[in-house]
């Protein structure tokens, strides 16, 4: 047990964590800027399902990351804007909306792997490379877990503290937190409610996608069915226990991966606990970290409430 | 004067009902402009289509003379219309300051120069007497100070026409006078108000001019010097109106409810009782005057059994009362005009002869075993002889309570309340936000009510209803009782004081 308290190993598992959660934190960004003008997506799955697959396919035909991931975000925008269509649009119940993205995109990327892989059951293709960012990447424990990534990585980093200030500081940004909470007083005020909610709801496909993409195209290769397996649900969860700020939900992301990286190195260090039931761990978690921010609501006033001119 | 607003033969249809028809309307710089009309007479769906929030079926819209398309609530900003509604469109999570600058785009760059910004606030709050302050949340100031954010966010703005729908709704009397005050100065430096109002004193008092809107049709625009209150009354409603004088009950039946020395809460002054002793006869209605929030929910949640008093005691018809519990109370033929119809009074989403019904569904007349199995035919003829003699105006007894007008809201509960005779109405705010038309037949129905031997409990904010349904009137203030008055030939200067609770 003694290799479990040296540095090399807490380095080697922030890292992990930090990788596990990069994916979350692309979706738990999209969601909370959506949520924020007050439309919920309980679809991230489905988002992030379609981007992964859609760069999959854009990277396997064209043979360039960066055609895979424009497709993977053209994927996950296809089904926000699905979203907004029955949720903005024909003002209908967002969370239905939501549950049926996921279940339709989990469908349709099946089946396109299917015709798409004739069988064969395993095909690899290039992922991006990581750049150690001089300096940085040299700082002891978080150095590697950090600013030893790819370039998703540090555009994530720099989104978070962009769409922070968006929030706090801008005209826009109090703009949209208005359409979220009170989207007839941001009407009456001369905000045009449904143009802010479709920005949001596109911005959240695009960060959706990216995050599903993130999987194939940086760490993985390769797609699989299902692949997505829950993350879009706690992202959800990062969101609600990030108190819907940026920042807050990078942070309770981050708590995430570290619950998952943990479950993987107690398996792989052969603790005598059942695997299936490490594996349990994040989603654990997950419900435990509901527990706690119960009663501390920062939700939207209007989350989840189609809006209607001119109705009450 | 210069006219800066005109709206000329505005039509808006919702199928086949025309909520406005031909109206012309023409607002000159520097007026107070009133809207006047009974609730659905179309006013608030002409202001929505002044300020975008609906497209008008025909007609057509001038500013300075020029035609404008006004598609949306943004356009109508930028093209200096500034609304504030009845329900405020204030973000209850955000400042004072948040609210004012939200939206505005006439700023350079992305960041808020809050500085800049607050200084042209203040600029503008200094100059029309709007006080408020920039940094406290919404929801930490009081109903008139909100109303002034929202006057100060249309000024911000640059609001040039100002609509004012209802102000005075949610006002008390010294707050109203704090709006018209205001009203002046902005009209004094030349922005022009459309006021909207069924109160008849306060449209005289203010008003420059006054159009009145009947059935979604203009009747005549008038100016205010020749005109009296009882002619404008007469062309809203279409027909005279005479003058209402109840007949006082001065020896009113055995008692019904008596309370003795009732506590609830009674160290917090907006929400509790101290030492409350009151009792209603048979045949009489006691009024409970005084400013909102000193005790009157209590009062009334205590005499239907909602809340159990802490300390004293409350006799029904000569026995005490041990338990309290709503439908002990109803069992007790206790019968309740609640004071918010919408969460209390009914279930927007029954239709309205299931609202009707509700406390009697497991009557044999409209069900057999005792509620399992209900006579939708004997419910459904019921509910439509209820709907006749309580004139309810609704397309059809299915038609869901939520879509009536408040008006037949009120007369839903009126024919479920009052229909089987009850020993004790207790009835608070029954005609808030109603017309003229509506406020008379509820006040009818509740004489006949007293006439027939009921007990009446009237909790009202409104001092004039107080002063003509009341047999007797008990002002309280901060939960305690400031004394008795008889309902003939009232004291109303000393009530007034003991109002403010002096």
């Amino acid at each position: 047990m003694s290799q479990l308290f040296t540095l090399s190993f807490f380095t080697a598992f922030l890292a992990a964590a930090v990788r596990l959660a990069v994916p979350l934190i692309y979706a738990g960004l999209g969601e909370t800027i959506a949520e924020k003008a007050g439309v919920i997506n309980i679809g991230m799955e489905g988002v992030m399902l379609d981007g992964a697959f859609f760069s999959f396919a854009g990277a396997w035909y064209s043979g360039s990351l960066a055609v895979g991931l424009l497709c993977g975000i053209a994927g996950g925008v296809l089904m926000s804007v699905l979203h907004g269509v029955i949720c903005i649009v024909l003002a209908q119940d967002q969370t239905v909306s939501g549950l049926a993205i996921n279940m339709f995109a989990l469908g349709l990327t099946s089946f396109l792997f299917k015709l798409m892989s004739q069988g064969q059951s395993y095909q690899q293709v290039e992922t991006f490379e990581t750049y150690a960012i001089p300096g940085l990447s040299k700082i002891p424990l978080i150095g590697a877990a950090f600013f030893e990534k790819d370039i998703l990585c540090y555009l994530l980093y720099i989104l978070l503290i962009l769409f922070t200030i968006f929030y706090k500081r801008t005209d826009l940004g109090l703009s949209h937190i208005a359409v979220g909470e009170a989207p007839h007083a941001a009407e009456s005020a001369g905000i045009p409610v449904h143009l802010f909610q479709w920005t949001a709801l596109l911005v959240n496909g695009v960060l959706g996608g990216i995050g599903g993409a993130y999987l194939v195209l940086v760490q993985l290769g390769v797609f699989t069915e299902n692949m997505i397996s829950g993350r879009g649900y706690i992202a959800l969860a990062a969101v609600i226990l990030g108190r819907h700020m940026p920042l807050g939900m990078f942070a309770a992301a981050l708590l995430f991966g570290l619950a998952n990286a943990l479950q993987i190195r107690l398996q792989t260090i052969g603790v005598s606990v059942s695997p299936y039931l490490l594996a349990i761990l994040p989603y654990a978690m997950t419900l435990l970290a509901m527990l706690g921010a119960a009663g501390r609501s920062s939700r939207p006033e209007s989350l989840g409430k189609p809006y209607v001119r001119g109705s009450r | 004067m210069e006219e800066i607003l005109r709206m000329e033969h505005i039509t808006k249809r919702f199928g086949e009902f025309y909520a406005n028809r031909d109206i012309n309307l023409s607002v000159l710089k520097g007026e107070v402009h009133t809207l006047l009309g009974e609730n659905g007479a179309g006013k608030s769906t002409l202001m929505n289509i002044l300020f975008g929030l609906y497209q008008p079926s025909g007609g057509q819209i001038f500013l300075h003379g020029k035609p404008v398309a006004i598609d949306s609530p943004a356009t109508a900003v930028k093209l200096g219309i500034g609304m504030v509604h009845q329900h405020f469109m204030l973000v209850e999570a955000m400042t004072v300051f948040e609210n004012i600058i939200l939206g505005d785009r006439n700023t350079k760059g992305i960041f808020i120069d809050r500085n800049a910004r607050r200084k042209e606030i203040l600029e503008l709050s200094e100059r029309y007497n709007l006080d408020v302050e920039l940094d406290k949340p919404i929801t930490e100031i009081a109903v008139g100070a909100q109303q002034r954010v929202e006057i100060l966010k249309a000024l911000y703005r640059g609001a040039e026409l100002l609509v004012l729908d209802e102000p005075t709704a949610a006002l008390t009397d010294i707050e109203v006078e704090g709006l018209f005050r205001i009203m002046k100065k902005l009209v004094g430096e030349g922005k022009s108000i459309i006021f909207i109002s069924h109160k008849m004193r306060e449209v005289m008092q203010i008003s420059d001019r006054i159009t009145i809107l009947r059935a979604g049709e203009t009747v005549r625009t008038v100016e205010r010097g020749e005109t009296t209150g009882e002619e404008l009354a007469g062309l809203m409603i279409g027909r005279e109106l005479a003058p209402s004088h109840y007949a006082k009950v001065t020896k009113p039946g055995a008692a019904v409810v008596s309370l003795h020395d009732v506590d609830y809460q009674k160290k917090s002054k907006h929400n509790g009782l101290n030492g409350v002793t009151l009792e209603v006869g048979r045949g009489e209605i006691l009024g409970i005057a005084g400013v909102d929030g000193n005790g009157q929910s209590q009062l009334a949640q205590l005499v239907t059994g909602v809340i159990a008093p802490e300390g004293g005691s409350v006799d029904m018809k000569g026995s005490r009362v041990a338990t309290f519990s709503p439908n002990g109370f109803i069992l007790e033929n206790v019968s309740h005009i609640p004071e918010d119809r919408n969460k209390m009074g009914l279930i927007g989403n029954m239709s309205v002869m299931e609202n009707i019904l509700l406390k009697e569904t497991g009557d044999p007349r409209f069900s057999d075993a005792g509620g399992w199995h209900l006579k939708r035919k004997a419910m459904r003829t019921y509910a439509e002889q209820m709907q006749q003699k309580y004139d309810i105006r609704c397309t059809s007894v299915a038609q869901e309570s939520r879509n009536l007008s408040g008006g037949n809201q009120q007369k839903v509960i009126l024919a479920r309340e009052l229909e089987n005779h009850p020993d004790l109405l207790v009835a608070v705010h029954p005609t808030r936000g109603l017309d003229i038309g509506a406020t008379r037949f509820v006040h009818d129905t509740m004489i006949s009510a007293r006439d027939a031997g009921c007990g009446v409990l009237l909790i009202s904010a409104d001092f004039d209803e107080i002063l003509e349904m009341s047999d007797r009137i008990i002002v309280i203030f901060e939960g305690k009782i400031m004394g008795e008055y008889p309902g003939s030939n009232p004291p109303i200067d000393q009530i007034s004081l003991a109002m403010a609770g002096k």
